[in-house]
């Protein structure tokens, strides 16, 4: 099945060391449309995501930085990449540590704009 | 001490925006080298006008040369940036006293305490109140010339940053403020209310890292309209937040997060010469 957001979710999901690339709810944390790695738990990543970002944006805006445009989350074995506008739609990617997060905040962004 | 000043007064010779004039300040303030003090503070506050720091620098230089109106102006000032700054309380509170203004000293001191400074302000205060204004000028004295220790964390980062867009916070696991300072574009002290809403992202980031099988998180950056942030865990659950400007490249943000990091981490534990 494919939707508006496939080929832009492609795109991302191409990119060296990218596990998952999904477009979420960021306020119910739900997917509206992913491409996930085989054996990849796309609902925990969407809800999870959502949260962060979530929490991100309100946490910025309290305490008067403006809105979030991107995010990125680095742990011991893997990264979470985040992007949004003020609207519901977040787009989100998970990658190895070793992926190249310039070249993904690149595509990120450029995915954004063709989804906003 | 000595050393000190020649690695100071060399770095702002490289690089005249640099903080580092409020250390060199100082550091000539207490040598009793007044005029030069008084030449390097009023160069570095016209480069940062709204800095409290230097004006409550400049203030203890001038009450040290007995120009106590330039002082109470510099103090007044800094208090209009930042109505909480102890220094700025216990400076105006001496000045009052030594004009025999005994109400607005003990009204000065009294905010002082209640906003946490030190035993000596409270000891001139009570025995303010236990004389009726007939305590010796000295034991005033000496509760303001003691550098406010709160002013001085926060100015904790001043040489591990780049420029005065800059800023780093060291937050505890609560999100109180253990050193650093977050100023907003008017200049207001805003750390408090910045370091409280930050501090509640990292929880979501662990349960983020750890839900998803990421491991230990390291770092969190994140890019608003108004600027850049990079936030990372320093030991025992304290949390390190660096800002900057919107046109500073992330890899330099993420290089100036380790370094403060790393720096915060030394101060913790008692190693950096500021914890001695």
């Amino acid at each position: 099945m494919t939707s508006p957001f496939t080929a832009v979710l492609d795109v991302l999901t191409r990119q060296r060391g990218v596990r998952a690339s999904l477009i979420v709810s960021e306020r119910d944390g739900v997917i509206v449309d992913s491409s996930l790695r085989v054996g990849v738990d796309g609902d925990r990543i969407a809800a999870l995501a959502a949260s962060l970002y979530r929490k991100a944006r309100l946490s910025a805006h309290a305490a008067q930085l403006g809105a979030v445009s991107f995010l990125q989350l680095d742990a011991e074995r893997g990264r979470i990449c985040a992007v949004g506008g003020g609207g519901d739609l977040v787009i989100v990617v998970v990658t190895d540590p070793q992926a190249n997060v310039g070249l993904i905040r690149m595509e990120l962004l450029k995915a954004f704009e063709s989804v906003a | 001490m000595a050393d000190d000043i020649r690695r100071w007064s060399d770095e702002l010779a490289r690089d005249p925006s640099s903080l580092v004039f409020l250390h060199l300040g100082e550091a000539l303030r207490r040598q009793g080298q007044l005029e030069v003090a008084l030449k390097i503070a009023l160069r570095g506050l016209e480069r940062h006008q709204r800095n409290v720091a230097a004006h409550d620098l400049v203030a203890r230089i001038a009450v040290d040369r007995r120009d106590f109106p330039r002082a109470f102006v510099e103090w007044e000032l800094v208090l209009r940036i930042e109505p909480d700054h102890i220094g700025a309380m216990k400076g105006l509170g001496y000045l009052c006293f030594h004009q025999g203004r005994v109400e607005e000293a003990e009204q000065y001191l009294n905010k002082a305490a209640a906003g946490g400074a030190g035993s000596d302000v409270k000891n001139a205060l009570n025995m303010l109140r236990r004389t009726s204004g007939g305590v010796p000028l000295s034991a005033v004295e000496s509760a303001v010339a003691a550098p406010t220790p709160v002013s001085d964390r926060q100015y904790l980062f001043a040489d591990q940053l780049l420029d005065e867009a800059q800023t780093a916070l060291l937050l505890d696991a609560t999100g109180y403020v253990l050193a650093g300072v977050y100023l907003d574009g008017d200049g207001n002290n805003v750390s408090s209310d910045v370091g409280a809403q930050l501090s509640g992202i990292s929880d979501e980031v662990r349960r983020a890292a750890r839900q998803l099988d990421l491991g230990d998180w390291k770092a969190i950056t994140f890019e608003t309209h108004a600027a850049v942030f990079a936030m990372a865990p320093v030991v025992q659950d304290n949390l390190i937040v660096i800002a900057a400007s919107r046109a500073t490249p992330l890899g330099l943000l993420r290089r100036l997060l380790e370094r403060c990091g790393a720096f915060a981490a030394d101060w913790l534990a008692g190693t950096t010469p500021e914890n001695k």
